[in-house]
């Protein structure tokens, strides 16, 4: 079943359809919250986004691909979170165990590793807010210009300036470090 | 531009990093049961009553432009219980617990009298972190549902996973099970035959709410404070912190709920009122 006929089946109130949706896309939805500033309240971004993705399915359209009109009612949903709590979203991503098994015939050159990623991500932590989203859709998240312009609600040109921007700061911030 | 580095490195650095971030999730198979028994609880997407725009349904950008005062959709529910804001607000117990009081007598007596009581939701009241939506003929819950993030601990170290204190019933003994919801804002203790302990704090905004017909919640002495018994078997929800949202949970078996310091307490299964205000007062 893919998300075109299971979109279908759903709008006819199939929900077994759209709970192969949720599975299909449950990861990738965590994951943009989470790093999109929902820190520990992510599980409940996500599920809230899925019921209201499923009550809106209506407006959706079909010739449309499915992944970046969902995410961009997470993204919002993490906004809507934020703003309520009236905090700053913040990015709270941990790295990950991959970071230190990467090369373990190589302890040092790992450790080197895992400490350049994690002066890279202090440094996205401490962008501006625009400049941080942007770079977690394209590089975090792996979304293309377009889809990141969609589910940012931001227009292309935006994008690719934020993303020029947030480049050449991290660039600046930890560029010798780096090298 | 102190940078020897092109933008390839750093692009290709910011990929790395990103693949090496640890998110964690829980099961996409648990996810999608809980959005399921979500959307099974309340009617299904009227298509006729939506004009088919062509836009995502988000009107807030998520930055930049002021964002509008609502979010997509506020929740449509049958009965008008559930369209409140929350704010994190703390409130003088001891001055709603007056006004608790003052309510379930009023609203005790409005039922009795009128058959409309019937109808619909005629009262809400909250207590210990609880939301009780009085009135009406609820409908019971069908799919159980767990707690929003629920998972099993070892029971001894229940008490390190969550920010408040957690007791244990001394006319129980220690549970056979334990699990945290949530992200630690409940703790939740299981004994054979059925009987549930949930802890949580009780200063914040309603945590669970319970529809509930008749009869309505009894008091019952608890040391120096009042229990309620809701004697009947009822349909049990949670509220979201975000927006309110309730997620219907299951069908709860009689329980007794209670506040003690910051800590709301729900005991459910212990039979009667009078087994379970014993083990209430066996808290340790």
């Amino acid at each position: 079943m893919d998300d075109d006929e299971a979109i279908g089946r759903s709008l006819a109130g199939d929900l077994t359809a759209y709970e192969a949706l949720v599975t299909r896309y449950s990861a990738l939805a965590h994951r943009t919250a989470a790093l999109l500033g929902a820190g520990d309240e992510a599980e409940d971004v996500v599920q809230e986004a899925f019921v209201k993705a499923f009550r809106h399915l209506s407006s959706f359209r079909r010739d449309a691909p499915f992944r970046p009109w969902l995410l961009r009612i997470v993204a919002n949903e993490t906004h809507n979170l934020n703003r309520s709590r009236g905090r700053r979203s913040e990015l709270t991503a941990r790295l990950g165990v991959t970071a230190e098994v990467a090369a373990p015939d190589d302890p040092a050159g790992t450790a080197v590793a895992t400490d350049r990623r994690a002066r890279l991500l202090e440094a996205v932590r401490r962008l501006p807010e625009r400049e941080r989203q942007v770079l977690v859709c394209r590089y975090f998240l792996q979304l293309s210009e377009a889809e990141t312009a969609q589910v940012l609600d931001w227009p292309l040109g935006t994008v690719k300036s934020s993303t020029h921007r947030g480049l050449a700061r991290l660039r600046e911030g930890v560029g010798d470090e780096l090298a | 531009m102190s940078s020897h580095e092109s933008f390839d490195d750093l692009e290709a650095q910011l990929l790395d990093l990103g693949a090496s971030l640890d998110v964690p999730a829980p099961p996409p198979a648990d996810v999608a049961a809980a959005v399921r028994a979500r959307l099974a609880a309340e009617p299904t997407p009227d298509t006729a009553s939506e004009p088919a725009s062509q836009t995502p349904p988000s009107e807030t950008p998520p930055s930049e432009t002021p964002p509008s005062e609502t979010p997509p959709e506020a929740v449509p529910e049958s009965a008008p219980e559930v369209v409140r804001k929350r704010r994190p607000a703390r409130r003088a117990r001891r001055r709603r617990w007056t006004v608790v009081v003052a309510v379930v007598l009023a609203v005790v007596a409005v039922t009795a009298a009128t058959p409309q009581g019937r109808a619909a939701v005629t009262a809400i009241l909250r207590y210990a972190g609880i939301e009780l939506r009085l009135g009406g003929t609820p409908t019971p819950v069908i799919t159980p549902t767990t707690l929003p993030g629920e998972r099993d601990v070892e029971p001894g170290r229940l008490g390190s996973l969550v920010t408040f204190p957690v007791r244990t019933p001394a006319a129980l003994g220690p549970p056979a099970a334990a699990t945290v919801g949530d992200n630690g804002r409940v703790a939740s203790m299981f004994w054979p035959g059925g009987i549930r302990l949930d802890q949580f704090d009780g200063t914040m905004e309603p945590f669970f709410f319970k529809r509930l017909g008749p009869p309505y919640p009894q008091d019952v002495p608890l040391g120096a404070t009042t229990a309620w018994w809701i004697g009947g078997s009822h349909p049990l929800g949670y509220i979201e912190r975000e927006d309110g949202t309730p997620v219907p949970l299951r069908q709860a078996a009689p329980t007794l709920i209670w506040q003690s310091g910051p800590v709301g307490y729900r005991l459910e299964g212990a039979g009667t009122k009078e087994r379970a205000a014993e083990i209430a007062a066996s808290l340790r």
